[in-house]
């Protein structure tokens, strides 16, 4: 290991004293992302471009000092967190969008670029960037790769992984690769595939070839107005059943509404137990009887009342309040524990009783918000960090929650990612075998255990809170939930 | 410590910051400056020169706490940590010091404000200053050209509390105007375009005397003590009546909007402040409340641009552009960024002279891209920085208070 003045003069030797940070104040702002998990790294690096990336990743291979790869850092899975300290190599200077190609409907873009505003740049053409997470205004092209992160559009549209094509990436060993093309099918393995939803720990993506979607001709937002979750719920399902796939189907239960409702003021009624948004797109006559056949769906399941947004301006409201849901619950609670788990949606009913039941046990308020139209539950778990045990409680209670996703046949993740925090549940996904043959992609990739140490497998050395963590799923174990 | 909490760090803010959007930094971004001080107040890190430039960059633009879902109380946040610099700060106190004595002894004393504005007001309306920029001399001054820069053509007589205003054929309603500190000295005839259109409107606008500068630079820069006295002063002066009180600077309405809970462990002011806090309108605001207004004719393109403190601190944007859409010709051009800070910053421009300068150039490439014939803002500050930005995107744009704009639409239809 070099001393703190070798690694700042060799990082500096590369990118210049500028742009890398090494005070203790400085670092302290790296210490963490939308999570609770924090670690200060030794210092943070702003590379621009691919070859300052891999002098700098090589660098710190010849020094094994753990790389961490960050966006904007704001994900929700702890995977930008420098668990292991070491250099963080962040992406903010790279931001630029370098071709928007029109005609092949295609822009590659730069790692740093905040996803929102690859759609921004492209709406003048008719195009639109598909995958729209919640935080879209402010996380990076690059981190939607890592993550292979969703939103609530990618119902209809799909995930990350059907909207980048292809990408220029730095290896965790330094080397400089283009997986992918700009073209839907390359011939051979699929490695930008298996880079995708790598969570960082094969290599820093450096350009992107993200596809772009003609914007739909008309669109229609549904808000239905419920008395339970388990109505709204029903609704969802017999919605899917009924053969339409709406653009997004998200829900939020009442927590979450009166959260919204006092943070953003998007007219949503914060005394009905659960809404339900669906957004239909399309030619105008599908989507006008689309939105007839949704309405009457939710009216048969319950629906008090159902408002349509069709101009642009009530749309944006409506998803003003879904997107800023999750930030706006600080209201309540200064820490939130946010979980992502998938289960098929003929389960929802009883998992989400299974997640109230738990939150009752704990004594945890939970809130809940999520993609509902593919299953994807985000229970957010709230308390005070500053309230001694608190934090493993609400570990606790959270490896419970996702034990009862796995129960009722669903998945640990459905777009943020395993990271730090759901590494030690993958046994419960998967055999050791099965996890042994991931592990061996990494060093294909030259990752020798010290790139973004401590996320995605379980098993890592020398990850510092892993006891902690072991001991919450321990206790948490497979009979500890209702 | 409790508004602190409220961050849950999910950084949904940090690309509405202006300083984050040039620097990228995480410590240059909202998010980061709040965990610097939850990190300082937790005992984790000192108080060092790095934090205090981190805090300093800041221009509390409050663009942030407009998108934060979580309703951090980021303004509040930032001037309570500059008040930890004002108790101490780890480097360039002699600075601050002249800093917090200039704030108290000239801004906030209108006498001694005039005194020190009169020759600038002498030289902008002389012809000496076509020579000046002629010869190139302002590139020699450095800061002070930059100044100059922003200077407005010509400066109209003062407007002062006491002065008697337009009045209305027949009087049907009365309001205060807020005359303010720069305000009333440099741009008198933005409280003139003010009376004539409330006139037009029906309305008596009184610059009742007594009331002074409404303390908002002060409590920005940390000094929250001396503000609330200014604040004191300004509720005793217009406290008495119920008349809505008109503010056509954005930041000090925000600020007197923010009265109440200033004053709020005040036993004495906490109710009057309160009470007068809700009276505060921007002038935008009260005329949207009149509309329709009687007319007016005006055939340019305008590019409005929002004062931070309308746009994110009073949530005011549509009003500014309605009243300047209902005029007969007005064409509105939407710029990028028209809601990101133009760095003028009250006396941010002065003091961070970079970072300002990098965000005013963010508006004359704007400008240079559109070509406006007349750019509409509603805050004195942002005036003079749109002064040096249309002239440094070399478009011959006038630079007008949008009460300027529909005095002179009014006019032209023959009101």
């Amino acid at each position: 290991m070099p001393t703190r003045r070798e690694l700042v003069a060799g990082l500096a030797a590369i990118v210049g004293e500028k742009n890398v940070l090494w005070r203790p104040e400085d670092l302290i702002v790296y210490e963490f992302d939308g999570t609770v998990e924090t670690q200060r790294p030794h210092a943070v690096v702003f590379p621009d471009g691919a070859g300052e990336v891999a002098s700098v990743v090589r660098l710190c291979n010849q020094w094994k000092m753990p790389v961490t790869p960050r966006g904007a850092g704001t994900g929700l899975s702890g995977g930008s967190v420098p668990h292991r300290r070491g250099v963080v190599v962040a992406t903010a200077r790279m931001r630029r969008i370098l071709e928007i190609d029109p005609v092949n409907r295609i822009a590659v873009v730069e790692p740093g670029v905040p996803n929102i505003q690859l759609s921004e740049a492209v709406a003048q053409h008719g195009l639109f960037y598909a995958p729209d997470p919640s935080s879209q205004k402010a996380c990076t092209i690059g981190g939607n790769v890592a993550e292979n992160a969703g939103g609530p559009h990618c119902l209809a549209l799909g995930v990350t992984t059907n909207h980048v094509l292809g990408m220029e990436v730095v290896t965790a060993g330094g080397e400089v690769v283009w997986l992918g093309g700009r073209v839907a099918e390359t011939p051979g393995y699929d490695l930008r595939g298996a880079f995708i939803g790598s969570e960082g720990t094969l290599g820093i993506v450096t350009k992107v070839v993200a596809r772009l979607m003609p914007m739909p001709e008309t669109v229609a937002t549904l808000l239905a107005i419920f008395e339970t979750v388990e109505e709204a719920s029903l609704a969802v399902s017999s919605i899917i059943a009924a053969g339409m796939i709406p653009a997004a189907m998200e829900m939020m239960d009442r927590l979450t509404l009166q959260a919204a409702e006092a943070g953003l003021q998007c007219g949503y009624p914060p005394d009905a137990g659960a809404v339900l948004l669906v957004e239909l797109d399309g030619i105008a006559e599908e989507v006008e009887s689309q939105v007839a056949r949704a309405r009457a769906e939710c009216l048969e399941h319950g629906a008090t009342e159902i408002r349509l947004a069709i101009d642009a301006e009530e749309r944006e409201l409506l998803w003003k309040g879904r997107k800023g849901a999750i930030g706006s619950l600080g209201r309540i609670m200064p820490n939130y524990y946010i979980l992502d788990g998938v289960v098929p949606r003929s389960k929802l009913v009883e998992v989400m009783a299974k997640v109230n039941a738990i939150s009752a046990r704990y004594d945890l308020p939970v809130a809940n918000v999520f993609h509902a139209g593919d299953g994807n539950l985000h229970p957010l778990l709230l308390f005070d960090d500053r309230v001694p045990g608190a934090h493993a409680k609400v570990l606790e209670a959270g490896a419970a929650m996702m034990r009862a996703c796995i129960d009722a046949g669903g998945a640990l993740s459905g777009e943020h990612g395993i990271g730090f925090e759901k590494q030690q549940f993958m046994p419960w996904l998967y055999s050791e075998a099965d996890l042994e043959n991931m592990a061996r992609l990494r060093p294909v990739f030259g990752n020798q255990g010290d790139f973004n140490p401590c996320k995605l497998l379980p098993g890592g050395t020398g990850c510092g809170e892993m006891a902690q963590q072991a001991s919450a799923v321990r206790a948490a174990g497979p009979d500890a939930y209702v | 410590m409790e508004d602190l909490s409220k961050c849950v760090h999910c950084g949904l803010c940090v690309n509405a910051c202006p300083t984050y959007a040039i620097t990228g930094l995480e410590v240059e971004s909202p998010r980061g400056r709040i965990h610097l001080a939850r990190s300082i107040e937790e005992g984790r890190i000192p108080l060092t020169p790095a934090v205090q430039t981190h805090w300093e960059l800041c221009l509390q633009c409050r663009a942030c706490e407009a998108v934060c879902p979580s309703g951090v109380p980021y303004g509040r946040i930032m001037e309570h940590a500059r008040a930890q610099l004002d108790a101490g700060a780890p480097a360039g106190r002699s600075g601050r010091r002249l800093r917090k004595l200039l704030l108290r002894q000239v801004v906030a004393r209108p006498r001694v404000l005039s005194g020190v504005l009169a020759p600038v007001r002498l030289y902008a309306n002389s012809p000496v200053r076509g020579l000046v920029r002629r010869t190139g001399l302002l590139r020699l001054l450095g800061r002070m050209g930059m100044a100059e820069m922003q200077l407005p053509k010509c400066i109209g007589t003062p407007v002062r509390p006491g002065k008697g205003l337009a009045k209305p054929e027949s009087a049907a309603t009365t309001a205060i105007l807020f005359t303010g500190c720069v305000m009333g000295e440099l741009f008198g005839e933005v409280h003139r375009a003010t009376a004539r259109v409330l006139a037009r409107s029906g309305v008596t606008a009184e610059a009742t005397a007594g009331q002074g500068c409404c303390g908002a630079l002060h409590a920005h820069d940390g000094d929250i003590d001396f503000a609330r006295t200014l604040a004191r002063k300004n509720i005793d002066a217009l406290g008495g009546g119920d008349e809505p009180i008109v503010v056509n600077s954005a930041g000090c309405g925000a600020a007197m909007k923010e009265y109440g809970e200033l004053l709020s462990g005040d036993a004495t002011y906490r109710d009057t402040a309160k009470a007068f806090a809700a009276r505060v309108q921007d002038v935008t605001e009260f005329l949207a409340q009149l509309a329709p207004l009687p007319g007016g004719v005006f055939p340019h393109r305008v590019a409005y641009q929002d004062a931070c403190h309308l746009a994110h601190a009073q949530r005011i944007r549509t009003q500014p552009r309605a009243l300047l859409g209902a005029l007969q010709g007005c064409e509105l051009v939407e710029t990028a960024g028209a809601d990101m800070c133009c760095g003028a910053a009250g006396i941010y421009s002065i003091v961070q002279p970079a970072m300002s300068e990098a965000l005013r150039a963010r508006k004359a490439e704007q400008f240079a891209r559109h070509r406006p014939d007349v750019i509409a803002t509603a805050n004195p500050g942002c005036q003079m920085q749109y002064n040096a930005a249309t002239r440094e995107a070399g478009i011959p744009a006038r630079v007008m208070h949008v009460v300027e704009v529909i005095d002179e639409a009014q006019r032209a239809a023959g009101l």
